[in-house]
């Protein structure tokens, strides 16, 4: 009797300990994970920590994934600082979730590109684009992807891949195929449903778009810049082409979430993100495009398609949607591609 | 002092009754719901969750999870019921040991262990590839992940440990009596197999049939992490559109549509379970 | 008279064949994951061409396992222990007395049994997002707890289908309160069959993925959770070397089990001879 009481008291105090909440006082980032989570822990944390002395906690997930739980923990944010795409940043701002910034706390912030100022409460981190990513080695010698239009060559059946997360770029590329653009692209749907046969797959986030193409699973992606640089880095041979009617234009954000207990720490944040060291060494480890104007990039990386350090790159090489009417289009598009494409 | 007692004992279920009633009526509810875009609000009463279930997509979802629940079902008694027997009737301990071990463990490593393992085994460059391409049996790697045949292998995989337990329970309760009679009278062994053994581990079978079937009708890692968006199934998009979209009104109809269709399933499963039990009876 | 019919030789042959093909089967993700956890590149392949240790490091210190496995202790251990108390009691109010809405009671604690762990996950997410209260541990345990509960009610009635009732109604008769009779007869006597029930409970709560991931937050996410999210963002062999972990550390606990409490009759699968 006495050994289950005994038990039974060892069970309660374990209980007890382990539901004692955690009151560490670390700032807590939301961001994508995989490869972006090491890229702002590496170069933003790191030095975040080395200057406050405060650690910094990560609530990872794809983009809309974090919308969704940002909405659901609504006054109550579960992070501090949220680094989000600029257009998805603007659904956050119509749902009252990020904090109106004080520009003055972030010095760096007046060296930012023209492209990188998004909106009172979110902006810019870096840049990318999304363009045709390929294994060489996979894929008939002929086709050089000048345009995007070489998509839909019958050579390339059950090949490719692009985001479930977020069909804009297809769609808009579409569009601009048949003559129109991403506002009227609903003249790009026949174009688009014609495709249909080359899709192998459908990335559900960063991680899974890097895996496919590395084990040449889809030897042909609508991919992430970066993302690509980033296998090339693990040995993995992908040739990055900017089609001639441009690449989609990508900026990821950052915002402050409403609610927060640490909005000194958050701006201090910010302003090490946005300083010239660090965004060097974001540009040198992940080949993004700088945010700031002064970053030092060097002349290889600035050679890469995708890696952007001049205006005539910023207007001639990008396809630019704009961020409202993407955030607004997203949920339809998501839809339509889920319903028409992925079936 | 009786009542008292009875209360105790009692109340507290109520209490987690009530919770499960309540999560239940939250989805009923908000099938009715208008969805608004955007928000985590929703509008007045509406039926429209319910015809927009009328679209491909979610006709394919309905049409790949029954295809999954019976094709997994068949497939795991076929499975289950050989290593089912020798795990009853061997007579080595160790062997016995060795049986029950391989059959159990993986009922206790949960989805997301299990459904990994059979990604490294299907992919392009997995282990069933690697094998087929280098014994020359195929020319280019065959396509098993992001289909519903590799979907259902990772599924009966992940099915056989409850199978096999039901059915051993069913076959363990078989009175040998019946199996000498039959043999004293002439039945060989294969004849007194289909005769007597078979029919008589029929509950063990239905138990082990409608277990399973209600399971892989429920079944979510394996085909969102398999599957990979293109098998869809109703709790893949009941995920897509309840945590990755939001859209609780349209996740709501989908599971109310998906409770309706299995109960319809199960409900006609009772009729044709009744027929087999017949064949049990005695 | 000892007459046993030897079976003829292709069906000796065959029989064992056969189960060793199914048991390959069965085992065969294992030994793929064993082998390509030792994979010292990051990308996933088979065969592996060269070797390392590293991913079993990573599985063990990665935060976030860690964070999961803490958030997956709390909820088993505060789940299991309070469906077992109200199964236990739910169980013999059921078997040993008579109250309005007993079936319907009962099939109500049941159902989670039938119903998809999703749809019970959306409706609790459903539920707080309308309340606004946040989604914490609370919720989480609640969530577990109403998954369980019937298999503690199932386990406890197999015990107490072996309970001998004429030793509660002697200590009855010798003139024990229900109260005093419950806790000196009725609970001991079921133990084995409470430990099996919390066991089991704790085992399906522990393993729970799809419900626990419409109802945690990144800091309440359970162990499941947590390497759901790992398959999604990063490709290396990591989640790999966990699973082996996971899987040998199963096999071990149950052999151990077997060996001590013998498996098969607790299970229900040994023959009464």
């Amino acid at each position: 009797m006495i050994k289950k009481y005994l038990a039974g008291g060892v069970l309660a105090a374990l209980m007890a300990v382990g539901s004692v909440a955690q009151a560490q006082d670390a700032l807590v980032v939301s961001t994508w994970g995989g490869s972006f989570r090491d890229l702002i822990d590496e170069n933003i944390s790191k030095e975040f920590t080395r200057q406050t002395g405060v650690p910094v906690k990560y609530v990872t997930g794809g983009t809309i994934d974090r919308l969704n739980k940002a909405k659901l923990a609504g006054s109550n944010p579960e992070s501090d600082i949220t680094f989000t795409t600029s257009h998805i940043g603007f659904l956050y701002v119509a749902s009252n979730l990020f904090e109106p910034l004080d520009f003055k706390k972030i010095p760096n912030y007046a060296n930012i590109v023209e492209r990188g100022k998004l909106s009172p409460f979110h902006i810019g981190s870096w840049a990318y684009v999304y363009t045709i990513g390929y294994r060489p080695d996979l894929v008939p010698a002929n086709i050089k992807f000048d345009s995007w239009n070489d998509l839909w060559n019958p050579a390339l059946k059950g090949k490719l891949a692009s985001p479930d997360f977020d069909p804009s770029h297809i769609i808009t590329v579409s569009a601009i195929l048949s003559g129109a653009d991403a506002k009227s692209w609903a003249k790009g749907q026949d174009k688009l449903k014609a495709l249909k046969p080359n899709f192998k797959a459908f990335y559900t986030n960063d991680a899974n778009s890097q895996q496919l193409i590395a084990t040449g699973e889809t030897p042909v992606q609508v991919l992430l810049s970066m993302n690509a640089y980033y296998m090339i880095s693990q040995g993995v041979k992908i040739n990055v082409v900017i089609p001639k009617e441009g690449a989609v234009l990508g900026i990821d954000s950052m915002g402050i979430m409403k609610g927060t207990k640490r909005q000194e720490l958050a701006y201090k944040f910010m302003n090490i993100a946005l300083s010239p060291d660090v965004q060097s060494k974001i540009v040198a480890m992940k080949k993004a495009s700088p945010i700031i104007k002064n970053a030092k990039v060097s002349p290889e990386d600035a050679k890469l398609p995708g890696v952007f350090t001049t205006e005539q790159q910023w207007n001639t090489q990008a396809i630019l949607i704009d961020h409202k009417f993407r955030a607004e289009e997203t949920a339809a598009w998501r839809k339509w591609f889920t319903e028409n494409m992925m079936n | 002092m009786r009542s008292r007692l009875k209360f105790f004992l009692v109340f507290p279920s109520v209490l987690v009754a009530l919770g499960v009633c309540v999560a239940l009526l939250s989805v009923f509810q908000f099938s009715l719901r208008a969805y608004i875009p955007g928000s985590l609000e929703v509008g007045g009463f509406t039926l429209a969750n319910f015809t927009g279930l009328s679209k491909p997509i979610y006709q394919t979802a309905f049409w790949n999870t029954l295809a999954l629940s019976v094709e997994t079902t068949l497939w795991t008694l076929l499975v289950g019921y050989p290593l089912a027997y020798a795990l009853v009737r061997v007579r080595d301990r160790l062997l016995k040991s060795f049986i029950l071990i391989v059959s159990i463990t993986p009922l206790f490593l949960g989805e997301i262990v299990r459904t990994y393992t059979w990604i490294i085994v299907l992919g392009s460059n997995g282990f069933a590839n690697s094998l087929l391409l280098k014994m020359g049996l195929v020319d280019t790697p065959l396509p098993l992940m992001f289909t519903k045949l590799g979907v259902l292998i990772a599924l009966v995989h992940i099915t056989i440990p409850v199978v096999v337990l039901m059915l051993a329970t069913g076959i363990a309760h078989i009175d040998r009596d019946y199996e000498k009679a039959a043999q004293s009278l002439g039945a060989g062994p294969i004849q007194t197999f289909l005769t007597v053994t078979l029919p008589l581990s029929m509950p063990g079978i239905i138990a082990a049939m409608t277990t399973s079937f209600a399971w892989t009708f429920s079944a979510f890692a394996t085909p969102q992490m398999i599957g990979g968006g293109r098998v869809p199934t109703i709790s893949t998009l009941v995920y897509q559109l309840g945590l990755a979209s939001t859209n609780f009104p349209f996740a709501a109809s989908l599971s109310v549509a998906g409770l309706l269709f299995t109960t319809a399933a199960l409900a006609m499963m009772g009729v044709g379970t009744r027929r087999l039990k017949k064949l049990g009876a005695h | 008279m000892k007459h046993r019919p030897s079976l003829p030789l292709a069906l000796r042959i065959a029989g064992p064949a056969l189960i060793v093909l199914l048991l390959g089967f069965v085992l065969l993700p294992v030994i793929v994951v064993t082998i390509a956890s030792f994979n010292e590149k990051a990308l996933l392949s088979f065969p592996p061409q060269s070797w390392s240790l590293k991913w079993f490091e990573r599985a063990l210190t990665y935060p976030d396992f860690r964070g999961g496995f803490r958030a997956s202790i709390i909820a088993t251990l505060w789940s299991s222990t309070i469906a077992l108390v109200i199964g236990t009691g739910m169980a013999i109010a059921i078997k040993r007395f008579e109250f309005p809405g007993k079936n319907t009671l009962e099939a109500i604690l049941l159902s989670p049994l039938v119903i998809p762990h999703f749809t019970l996950g959306l409706g609790l997410l459903i539920l707080v997002s309308q309340l606004g209260a946040g989604r914490g541990y609370g919720l989480l345990i609640a969530c577990h707890v109403m998954l369980v509960l019937p298999f503690v009610l199932r386990s406890v009635y197999v015990s107490m289908e072996n309970l001998d009732e004429r030793l509660e109604q002697v200590a009855s008769s010798l003139g024990a309160s229900p109260v005093r009779v419950l806790f000196t007869i009725t609970v001991p006597l079921l133990s084995p069959g409470l430990f099996g029930g919390w066991l089991f409970a704790a085992i399906m709560s522990f393993s729970e993925f799809t419900a626990s991931l419409f109802v945690t937050t990144q800091a309440t996410q359970t162990l499941p959770v947590a390497m759901y999210n790992y398959v999604r963002e990063y490709a290396d062999p990591t989640l790999a070397a966990l699973s082996v972990l996971y899987i040998f550390t199963t096999a071990v606990a149950l052999i151990i089990a077997n060996f001590f409490l013998g498996l098969g009759r607790i299970l229900n699968i040994e023959e009464s001879h």
